[in-house]
């Protein structure tokens, strides 16, 4: 009995994980550091809300961290990554409409995964810059508008080429699982 | 006797002090204790950056994000390999996934996620 339980109890868990869309940003790039505006939005019609990230406004991901040596970027979704991530958000923009945009922080209720917002956004795109590795200095020819094509809310490439290297963005998706990918080369 | 006992005790206090230092200079990173199926796996990600796996210009031109199916490919062996290094059986895998090459890779992608946690609160615990 107490086995049926508790196999019982570890499905649930996994449907409860099993939700929503997880980011996941490899820098193997060993020349520049990833700076980048991370987005989300409403992509079932409307656009919002429309979801970016505050604090900090862009997010730092060195020259080489990705999943080879561990220190790659992982946001399971706006909460949770604050404990779990290496690259903690502490706040994101929530705009509900054009006019209406605040900042609420990680753990704000509005947040939650399987709230309304969490259920009803996905990653759409980073408007990213790279910059020469643990430095202030931008490659001034290494940035863009990475992400999905969400028409009419957004308009992104997704894969950039420049001479200093290349940004990809991608999705890998089976039933409710999806799996958003920014690889940097 | 008396000296014996104070060999002893020194052989005791030096061979402390000497395998203390060997675990302080061998300081475990989440690399080093990955295991082979996880690097493998990781690696097979950072190979979509190779210039044969790269998208080609038609797959650019597809209007979804979703990686194509050629490239997905080149992430299944490692995935295939990730499951079933956890105890879980070839029928299992077929069973759960009917062969979906998304679902294969999703499901390998759980999998490292979850132990990459693990390795790392390890070696913050050790270290």
């Amino acid at each position: 009995m107490k086995k049926i339980i508790t196999s019982l109890s570890l499905f649930a868990a996994c449907l409860a994980y099993s939700q929503g869309s997880t980011l996941i940003i490899n820098n193997y790039s060993l020349a520049y550091d990833f700076h980048g505006n991370i987005q989300a939005l409403n992509v079932a019609g409307g656009c919002y809300p429309i979801i970016s990230s505050n604090n900090p406004d862009m997010v730092v991901v060195p020259a080489d961290s990705n999943e080879i040596n561990g220190l790659h970027l992982e946001y399971k979704n706006y909460r949770d990554q604050f404990g779990t991530s290496l690259y903690p958000m502490a706040a994101w923009n929530v705009s509900l409409s054009a006019t209406n945009q605040t900042p609420r922080a990680w753990n704000h209720a509005s947040l939650l995964p399987g709230g309304v917002i969490s259920n009803n956004t996905k990653w759409v795109g980073s408007k990213f810059q790279m910059y020469h590795k643990g430095t202030n200095n931008p490659e001034t020819f290494f940035n863009g508008n990475l992400g999905a094509d969400v028409a009419p809310c957004i308009t992104n490439e997704s894969y950039i080429t420049t001479p200093y290297g290349d940004a990809e963005w991608f999705t890998i998706t089976s039933g409710g699982n999806n799996y958003t990918y920014i690889q940097i080369f | 006797m008396k000296k014996y006992f104070l060999l002893a005790a020194f052989a005791t206090l030096s061979l402390t002090a000497v395998s203390c230092n060997n675990e302080s200079a061998a300081v475990n990173t989440v690399e080093s204790m990955k295991t082979p199926e996880m690097d493998n796996f990781s690696k097979a990600f950072k190979s979509l950056g190779d210039p044969q796996n790269r998208p080609t210009e038609e797959e650019k031109k597809r209007n979804t994000s979703e990686l194509s199916d050629r490239r997905k490919a080149l992430l299944v062996p490692a995935s295939k390999a990730l499951i079933l290094s956890t105890g879980v059986t070839e029928a299992e895998l077929t069973r759960k996934t009917n062969g979906d090459m998304s679902a294969i890779i999703v499901w390998a992608t759980q999998i490292y996620s979850q132990k990459n946690n693990e390795i790392r609160n390890k070696v913050k615990t050790e270290n």
